[in-house]
């Protein structure tokens, strides 16, 4: 069996994966998760809104204003059925309610499935 | 006399550059993919404007940075969580069940997530009261 294109096409495939990632990506955005308990794993990710330590909002790691935010994740989300269509809310620890609570009554009004992305209490019994 | 030339290595080995190329990249793909997902889901239905609050007879809690409250009445943090439990036991509908959650403008969201954590595991289901921006023209 010819082996020796093999390594190409696994780099080649590498690489359209590594773009495909790098398309979503968010790492530049600086913000540190609250703290939970009882944490799950998101059924499905179709978006993603980020307000970090800037109070500024991101979707899918592009600016966005909060007033625009529900007609955008309207139209990103489209007629996807209930349960496909959650949002992922990356929420620095300290932005005020006057910043994050207008993000939620978006996500809300776009028919999204809040899933607030949360890092696990040191100490579970310290959380009320 | 005849000198004799020294072989040298021309060419590098490139048999094993896909190999390790591969072992690369797959390493940055570990790196680059462990991104926080784990979190908890919750359902907020739209928020209630001001003037439809007096027909609703669900329970409102006020949230401040340092103070939360129950239908008005001030509690300690480690009171409000027996207190809501309490309150929410007695409804039997889930509309009974809506707690309207009313944040000033300066509540932090780690103080914001744990309450409606304590509302939502008490079998309270969060709504948001978000105060109506309005223009006020003066001549």
């Amino acid at each position: 069996m010819p082996s020796m294109a093999m390594g190409d096409i696994a780099f080649l495939l590498l690489i359209f994966i590594v773009l495909l990632a790098r398309a979503r990506d968010e790492s530049h955005l600086v913000w540190q998760p609250a703290t939970g308990t009882e944490l799950v794993k998101p059924a499905n990710r179709n978006a993603s809104v980020v307000i970090d330590k800037q109070n500024v909002t991101y979707l899918n790691g592009r600016p966005v204003q909060v007033e625009n935010l529900a007609a955008e994740l309207e139209a990103l989300l489209g007629d996807l059925p209930a349960g496909g269509r959650t949002v992922l809310f990356k929420v620095h620890k300290d932005v005020i309610a006057e910043f994050f609570e207008p993000a939620i009554e978006a996500v809300s009004e776009a028919g999204g499935e809040l899933h607030h992305v949360l890092e696990p209490a040191p100490n579970p019994s310290a959380v009320p | 006399m005849k000198l004799r030339r020294p072989k040298y290595l021309v060419e590098t080995p490139t048999s094993a550059m896909n190999d390790i190329a591969f072992i690369l990249i797959v390493f940055f793909l570990v790196c680059a993919s462990v991104e926080p997902e784990d979190g908890r889901s919750q359902v907020i239905p739209r928020s209630e404007k001001n003037e439809d609050r007096q027909t609703s007879q669900s329970t409102e809690v006020g949230l401040t940075p340092a103070t939360v409250t129950i239908d008005g009445t001030p509690y300690r943090l480690n009171e409000f969580q027996s207190r809501i439990r309490q309150i929410l036991a007695q409804k039997k509908t889930e509309a009974e069940r809506v707690v309207v959650l009313k944040s000033q403008a300066d509540v932090p969201y780690e103080h914001w997530i744990a309450m409606t954590g304590i509302i939502e595991r008490a079998g309270g289901i969060v709504t948001l009261l978000l105060e109506e921006e309005q223009t006020v023209n003066l001549n």
